[in-house]
């Protein structure tokens, strides 16, 4: 299988498993039916970060201004706040909502608005999907089929597929990074004409990570890092260091600063300044909320970093990795492998350790950044979604852990692994990203906090995928939608996973 | 693509600077700059006796040399005598008293000697002077103990003695024939034995190790012997001494004498103790169960519910492991865990499992003192919320920061130049990150708004007193902490307390004898005595008029004709 081929297969796949999971129906959602109908689990509105960011294009796209009608705020509510200004805006970078914007556009001349939107998310995870074979075969010099399978462990098993077929930042956020490391590797290598195209892109990407979330500007420090340290490269001549300057890595932070500066213009238009963030506006209640004649707000004045402190790593650490309510390895226990992989790499101490640093910087970094968040949980979701940025190098090194000594128990274990952590990363694509933390899940009727939470709607038929609603629902039962679906991905596992067990001794 | 040369001339000057010292000495420098900066901005933010324990230090002291009945009785049966002995001559000034600073003076010295034997310790384990100073500078660059280090709490009079009986310890298992080494270490950890109880642990791990070191256990394993040799040293003379020391007729009687020898001294100071309290206070264990000792406090938490490590082990790992984590901030433990980890598997270490027994002291020490319920920390994150407190007692967290230093130092020798860059820019990140405010100074934090801080809750009757004392002596419960008296405008020899024999006693009694201001907090053994008693209240208000009333405190005033 030529790397091509591989590459057509994934953008194949891609397509068909995103496509029968993406979550929506039929229709341009208007304001009136937001609220107790499309904001209900299972539908495609069913929490605020989706809803928060798209209402921002769909009033771009109505009224050419960024920030929201009250109509338009007291749907984005919980998560919507005013500047001092009284423009009213959700607490969400305005990245996505740009990005989305145009496809918005296109979709709502078919009556598809909210579908085409959320498409874009499906989009760039498969172009993400395509970048983390790249780096698996050119970077990790992985084998094919582990290459592939690192794609589809980070694609199709783990909770990254929920948040690739919904409005959120994470899709968004892996794609820049992804994209950004492969970049800078090329940059690197020092030997192509495209030099400056690679550079260029590399501060594009920061920059666009910044607006589509801000604490990428943290999690993509690793890579940036790599950046500059590629940009003076440096050697040893006769006992002096001799460094050069790779004028390009400089030149091209213009592309950066352009879009840094349309970040900076939007902040000082529709927040409190140029360097206000949006997480910074005073919370804003909607009349329709509290019985005041007005709208409040609040008077503490916040801050973006204000959220994050050491003392909350020991719970965030838990709760992201090992908790029954959002824990990685619960999730996900394919990552396990992860460990074995990062171990080999010590191990190994290759020539080229960079390439292995910078990704476990980044998931050292998004860790440690995100347990020290006030709410490790991510609200009311499904799985650790703050660790998605961090899935594809997980995933690489389980590809890492599985090219090296390729036994055949190891094969199997993960195969196993796979199949649990694939089952549980469908369930909650197919059903509801709405699962509450356990502090609030023992509040509720149903006590449960974790992807046992989607198993009612799983039997019950609600589905939050478009597909199957508009096609399959009265044909088929979401259960054996979800089994036909599963059936694919197994079907793909085997094949990969029987080539890599017949290759091993090459 | 341009390039420059950094040439190797460049540095020159910088190397000279730096060679202009011996790496030795640029460590009391920094640590001797860093302490005195230190010391002036907590003095000038008013936090060197932030703690009340801060306090109580420096009036145990002071009482020694300078009050109604002044003597070494003074010293206590609770607190181990060595750091009041330490502040003696610098309290006896009242400025330093007042203000703290004698305690600074003692803190500070013993920061400086345990930065230098850091940086001693690690080049004993690594020969890397480079790495033997970053271990240094982990332990200088540490905010929490940069404030310990400008107060009178006992903690930093432990590490300095835990660090040097460690490091004697340590040369002489790698050369027992220096028996003065041996001694030393037994000296210092007798020193630490009298600073506080987590000496004892030490010099009990330190005769363990000895016993380990000596038993000859291993000559029923030949192979493995000859294996553990062989990893050790190729010296082939070297091996056949040694392997003559652990399994010849020897050895047990080197490991009989060596161990009286260590523990005849080492234990000298626990037996003194012990005798004192026999002595001064009727009881050898006065310390661990009297009124005022700390398992009676926890006592009360156990009561409420609020002791949540008490005989549960893995709570007890959480909060001694987090706690020691966040005071050294969470970057730079990551980097000693690396450490700890690579020394551990590294062959070429010899004795690397008795070293990091003794280096693990603290750590067993605090967690097995957690899980019996005789210490308490409260700590933001792991504390649940409903808690009266979520923060207390975290700068037992400090005493793991010698060790934590030390093994980032280990993988910093250990690390490729990547690596060293790697761990160089962690600790820096981490410097940055406490002065950013995202790791919290976790022991200034206490002393601030804890459990543990006085400054957090002084009362308002400790300003109506420093208004309208106007002498005389004053009858006040020190225990119950009501007033702070180095705030006061009053000298020592006016203050009657209940280790001022008789006139403690004849005051709850008679309380018009001595006294001329009372000042009682709700349940303090003066309210108990005068007020909850009756016929003892009518004779208080006979003689006294009340000055002050507040809802849990009350001064009284001697009425002037009587």
């Amino acid at each position: 299988m030529k790397d091509k081929f591989a590459i057509i297969f994934i953008v194949i796949l891609g397509i068909v498993m995103y496509g029968l999971t993406l979550h929506g129906d039929i229709g341009n959602p208007t304001v009136g039916e937001f609220k107790d109908k499309l904001d209900q689990a299972t539908n495609a509105f069913e929490l605020s970060p989706e809803r928060g960011r798209y209402i921002h294009i769909a009033n771009m796209a109505d009224s050419g201004v960024y920030n929201l009608s009250p109509e338009w705020g007291a749907v984005a509510y919980p998560d919507v706040g005013i500047s001092k200004k009284g423009k009213i805006n959700s607490y969400f970078a305005p990245g996505v909502a740009y990005i989305v914007l145009p496809f918005y556009i296109i979709g709502n001349k078919f009556g598809l608005a909210q579908v085409a939107a959320f498409s874009v998310e499906a989009l760039v995870s498969i172009i993400t999907l395509i970048f983390i074979y790249l780096i698996g075969r050119r970077v990790f010099s992985l084998p094919k089929p582990v290459a592939f399978f690192t794609v589809l462990i980070y694609g199709f098993a783990s909770v990254s597929w929920s948040y690739s077929t919904t409005l959120y930042q994470h899709a968004f956020s892996t794609f820049f990074i992804v994209t950004g490391f492969y970049a800078v590797w090329r940059f690197s290598k020092n030997d192509s004409k495209y030099s400056w195209v690679y550079a260029s892109y590399v501060w594009l990407a920061y920059a666009l990570a910044l607006s589509v979330d801000y604490p990428n500007a943290v999690l993509m420090l690793p890579v940036m890092v790599y950046f500059a340290i590629s940009a003076f490269p440096s050697q040893k001549v006769m006992g002096n260091v001799s460094v050069s300057i790779r004028w390009a890595a400089i030149l091209t932070f213009i592309v950066f600063a352009f879009v840094i500066g349309l970040q900076f213009w939007h902040n000082a238009t529709y927040y409190n300044g140029w360097s206000s963030l949006a997480g910074e506006l005073q919370k804003y209640k909607p009349t329709t909320i509290t019985s005041d004649s007005l709208a409040t707000t609040t008077v503490k004045e916040k801050t973006a970093i204000g959220f994050f402190h050491e003392y909350r790593i020991p719970n965030g650490f838990y709760v992201l990795l090992f908790s029954a309510e959002r824990g990685l390895f619960f999730f996900s226990p394919i990552f396990i492998f992860s460990l074995l992989g990062v171990w080999h790499v010590i191990k190994k101490k290759t020539a080229n350790g960079v390439v292995y640093i910078v990704p476990l910087s980044l998931i050292a970094v998004n860790i440690f950044l995100y347990s020290s968040w006030g709410d490790p949980w991510g609200g009311w979701a499904y799985g650790p979604r703050y660790l998605i940025p961090s899935m594809p190098w997980l995933a690489l090194f389980v590809g890492v852990a599985l090219s090296y000594k390729q036994k055949f128990w190891k094969i199997l274990l993960a195969c196993l692994f796979f199949l649990y952590s694939s089952a549980i990363a469908l369930l909650g694509v197919l059903t509801s990203n709405v699962v509450p933390p356990r502090s609030e899940a023992i509040l509720l009727p149903i006590k449960t906090y974790n992807f046992l939470h989607d198993i009612p709607f799983l039997l019950d038929n609600k589905s939050n995928s478009f597909i199957y609603k508009v096609y399959f629902a009265d044909k088929l039962t979401l259960l054996g939608y979800l089994l036909s679906i599963y059936v694919i991905v197994l079907i793909v596992v085997f094949i990969m996973l029987f080539m890599l067990y017949n290759k091993k001794d090459e | 693509m341009n390039s420059f040369t950094f040439k190797n001339r460049y540095l020159d000057v910088p190397k000279r600077v730096i060679s202009y010292f011996s790496p030795e000495v640029w460590v009391v420098i920094l640590s001797i700059i860093f302490a005195v900066g230190a010391t002036t901005y907590y003095y000038l933010h008013g936090y060197i006796i932030a703690y009340g324990d801060a306090e109580s230090h420096l009036n145990i002291a002071k009482r020694v040399v300078d009050s109604l009945t002044p003597g070494f009785a003074q010293l206590g049966g609770i607190w181990l005598p060595l750091p009041h002995i330490f502040l003696i001559p610098f309290v006896y000034f009242d400025f330093l008293w007042k203000t703290g600073l004698a305690g600074s003076i003692v803190s500070g010295i013993a920061f400086i000697i345990s930065a230098l034997y850091i940086y001693k310790l690690a080049l004993l384990l690594t020969r890397h002077r480079g790495a033997s100073f970053f271990a240094s500078l982990i332990f200088i660059f540490n905010p929490n103990i940069l404030y310990l280090q400008s107060t009178p709490m006992t903690e930093m009079t432990l590490i300095v003695f835990f660090i040097l009986s460690s490091y004697y310890f340590i040369l002489f298992l790698r050369n027992d024939k220096k028996i003065i080494n041996l001694l030393f270490a037994a000296f210092f950890g007798f020193c630490a034995s009298l600073s506080r109880y987590d000496g004892w642990a030490l010099v009990l791990m330190e005769a363990g190790v000895l016993f380990l070191f000596y038993f000859p256990y291993r000559f029923k394993f030949e192979a493995f012997i000859e294996k553990f040799l062989d990893d050790d040293s190729s010296d082939q003379i070297q091996i056949l001494e040694r392997k003559e020391r652990i399994s010849g007729p020897l050895s047990w009687s080197r490991l009989e004498g060596r161990l009286i020898m260590f523990c005849t001294l080492a234990f000298f100071g626990i037996i003194l103790w012990l005798a004192w309290d026999g002595l001064i206070l009727g009881d050898p264990l006065y310390f661990s169960h009297s009124q005022f000792s700390a398992n009676s406090q926890q006592q009360g938490w156990l009561a409420r519910g609020e002791l949540p490590a008490y005989y549960n082990i893995f709570t007890s790992l959480i909060y001694y492991f987090v706690t020691s984590a966040e005071t050294v901030g969470f970057l730079v433990a990551s980097i000693a865990m690396v450490g700890i980890a690579s020394f551990l598997i590294n062959k070429e270490n010899r004795y690397r499992i008795l070293i990091l027994l003794i280096a693990f002291v603290p750590f067993f020490f605090n967690v097995i003192t957690l899980f019996l319920g005789q210490s308490v920390i409260f700590l933001p994150g792991v504390t649940p919320i409903t808690f009266d407190w979520t923060l207390f007692n975290v700068r037992y967290g400090v005493m793991m920061l010698p060790v934590f230093a030390l093994f980032s130092g280990y993988i910093f020798y250990r690390s490729g130049t990547l690596g060293k860059a790697l761990v160089s820019s962690l600790l820096v990140l981490q410097c940055l990150l406490f002065f950013m405010g995202f790791s919290s100074v976790l022991a200034l934090e206490d002393g601030r708004a804890g459990l543990s801080s006085f400054i957090a809750k002084i009362p308002d009757a400790q300003g109506w007193l420093e208004e309208n004392y106007d002498g005389g002596l004053l009858l006040t419960d020190d225990y119950a902490r009501t007033i702070s008296i180095v705030r006061l405008p009053i000298k020592m020899q006016d203050v009657i307390y209940i280790g001022n024999k008789p006139y403690w006693e004849e005051s709850l009694i008679e309380p018009e004898k001595y006294a001329k201001w009372i000042v009682m907090q709700k349940n303090d053994s003066i309210w108990k005595n005068l007020i909850d008693d009756e016929l003892k209240q009518g004779r208080l208000y006979k003689y006294f008029n009340k000055a002050y009333t507040s809802e849990d405190i009350l001064i009284f005033k001697r009425i002037a004709d009587n």
